[in-house]
């Protein structure tokens, strides 16, 4: 198996998830940055950074995929109240 | 119906904006040259004030031979491979996770300089910044080291010596 091979490889539903959960930390970031002061978008970085490490161990398959979609409502909040901060 | 009610009523109220802002410039430049002259005489200042409009009519007519300028096109000079590394590596050293003595061109984001993956992903987008470029998902996730990177910024901006 080529699986075998590579250390921790991972699965293809596990890749797939990998990608989808740095995607939306990507989208996250990209919308916190028309954040218009300096100290608050600073602090909310921090925040996404700490919410997604706080569940960097998480293993579970549909749990990952809630926490996904969790993640996914929370970007529209910020980008609708970052829109309306300007 | 509504829609173009509104839309006129926009128009309307710009336009007014626009001439109740010129007005008072022009109330203020009467003015202030009143006070120059040293005349305080209100009278002279709503006359002046009056008159405006008629000013208006005067300055709206442009000369087009008097704004015309000379058409310049701007362009950044051509990157060179030494100057985006620097830049990237500027970048790097920006970063607060990653030590400026471990860092050099080959070393490797997630085996040699500890970070992880969503560092990397904040790396990407601060070069995405420095170059004003957008580094596609698909792409960003086959950028490991500067080099990587230097390459990629290479390749998208046709940077060939």
């Amino acid at each position: 198996m080529a699986a075998s091979k590579i250390p921790k490889a991972l699965t293809l539903k596990q890749f797939l998830l990998r990608q989808q959960v740095l995607g939306l930390y990507r989208d996250i970031q990209r919308s916190l940055r028309r954040v218009p002061d300096k100290t608050d978008r600073e602090e909310l970085r921090q925040w996404a950074r700490e919410e997604f490490k706080k569940n960097k161990k998480q293993q579970d398959e549909i749990a990952i995929r809630m926490l996904l979609t969790q993640g996914k409502r929370t970007l529209r909040e910020i980008e609708s109240t970052v829109i309306l901060a300007r | 119906m509504a829609a173009i009610g509104r839309v006129s009523a926009l128009a309307n109220l710009r336009s007014f904006a626009q001439l109740h802002n010129f007005r008072s410039t022009v109330c203020r430049v009467a003015a202030s040259s009143v006070l120059k002259n040293g005349c305080c005489s209100a009278q002279i200042v709503r006359s002046r004030h009056f008159s405006c409009f008629k000013g208006v009519s005067e300055i709206q007519v442009f000369r087009p031979s008097a704004i015309q300028g000379v058409r310049h096109y701007a362009e950044l000079p051509d990157l060179t491979f030494s100057q985006i590394e620097e830049r990237v590596l500027g970048v790097l050293k920006l970063f607060d996770k990653v030590s400026p003595d471990k860092l050099s061109v080959e070393c490797h984001f997630l085996n040699d300089l500890g970070l992880d993956s969503l560092d990397v992903v904040e790396i990407i987008m601060a070069v995405e910044d420095e170059f004003a470029l957008e580094i596609p998902d698909n792409h960003a996730e086959k950028l490991f080291t500067p080099k990587d990177l230097v390459e990629y910024i290479a390749d998208k901006t046709e940077t060939f010596e």
